[in-house]
């Protein structure tokens, strides 16, 4: 009856566009993933000398740096994101809008082939996707480990050799320090009860800055131990914590009473909404 | 000329590493300072403060040297207030 069921719907201009988008779009990800390829291996050697020769104590040239690099490859994500939205989202509504319902036959078959064409790009986009993820733990892995104990055991001797040698500028007479300090502090004269101020040195400052680094560093087999266990096991975390805070508040000991309410609160939030 | 030529020649990444290297830190460098002693006299008598009368304020002539009320730190105790 006048032909209507008889007409196949067909397209080719169609199956041909979804062939050349998701060839155009493969190869622009394959580009892109090689730039970034090349300026990861590029540039991971360079940050090694750049942090090497950086001679600031927080290593911001370093820091810098990294976060140029950083930008870049952030850069090119957010290139594929735009092309991937304007290219091939925009273009799947326009040709699911063309197509006839996936309820006929013909409908069926071509929402099938739109539906392969997504499934192909989208998940082409999420390889790239882990890779650039990739790419920024590699840069970020060029920092490295720095002596910290070695700077730690250094400022310990240096505080041993200059712990006497200061006196009090009011009367002369001979201070002896009574313990390490890491930030500008009164010491009392014995002679003359006059309040002087003890300056620490920087590097003596920079050791509260990087106790806990300091720490962690010690008690990374622990860390290891909990990451490595399969499955995680809770209890093993709690050991690491511990004995993190404890060497903490070793080396710093002033700060011993704040540090135990952090230990809590990094305790209770690693238990919180965790399905582990 | 020879500047620009030699600008162009630098890759991406050298004039990174140069920007990052020669940028001046956000909050100036680090001076590597030695450990000092210190005393804050008064200006007024030029006496010391001493320990057992407090630290705001000079035990002879009562000039102010801190406005703030001490509280409890961690070196600093309350009993420091004159």
């Amino acid at each position: 009856m006048f032909g209507l069921f008889g007409k196949k719907y067909s397209n080719p201009a169609l199956l041909e566009e979804l062939r050349t988008r998701q060839d155009r779009w493969f190869v622009f990800l394959d580009k892109l993933e090689t730039r970034m390829d090349e300026l990861t291996t590029a540039a991971v050697p360079e940050l090694h000398t750049v942090y090497q020769q950086d001679d600031d104590p927080y290593k911001r040239s370093h820091g810098q740096m990294l976060m140029g690099l950083i930008g870049q490859v952030n850069h090119m994500r957010e290139k594929a994101n735009e092309v991937r939205e304007d290219n091939i989202v925009s273009f799947l509504y326009g040709a699911e809008a063309t197509v006839p319902v996936i309820t006929s036959e013909a409908g069926r078959d071509y929402h099938n082939r739109i539906l392969a064409f997504r499934m192909a790009c989208i998940n082409r986009y999420y390889i790239f996707d882990e890779k650039v993820n990739e790419a920024i733990v590699l840069l970020k892995g060029t920092e490295g480990q720095q002596d910290l104990e070695g700077a730690y055991r250094e400022q310990l001797a240096a505080f041993e050799r200059i712990r006497d040698k200061f006196s009090c500028k009011q009367c002369g007479g001979n201070i002896t320090i009574p313990k390490m300090f890491f930030i500008d502090t009164y010491v009392t004269c014995s002679f003359c009860h006059s309040q002087n101020t003890f300056k620490p040195s920087t590097a003596a400052r920079m050791v509260m800055h990087n106790a806990r680094a300091l720490a962690e560093q010690r008690t990374a087999q622990l860390l290891r131990a909990y990451e490595e266990s399969n499955p995680q096991d809770r209890s093993l975390y709690a050991i690491y914590l511990r004995a993190m805070f404890n060497e903490w508040n070793s080396i710093v000991p002033d700060m011993a009473v704040e540090n135990e309410k952090f230990y809590q609160r990094l305790l209770e939030e690693h238990t919180i909404n965790h399905f582990k | 000329m020879a500047e620009e030529k030699n600008k162009r020649m630098l890759s991406y990444l050298e004039q990174l590493k140069l920007k990052a290297t020669q940028q001046p830190h956000y909050g100036g460098d680090i001076t590597n300072e030695e450990a000092q002693m210190d005393i804050r006299d008064c200006p007024e008598c030029g006496a010391a403060r001493a320990y057992h009368k407090g630290l705001t304020a000079c035990a002879y002539c009562g000039f102010v040297f801190m406005e703030t009320k001490l509280t409890d730190g961690i070196h600093i105790k309350k009993e420091n207030n004159s």
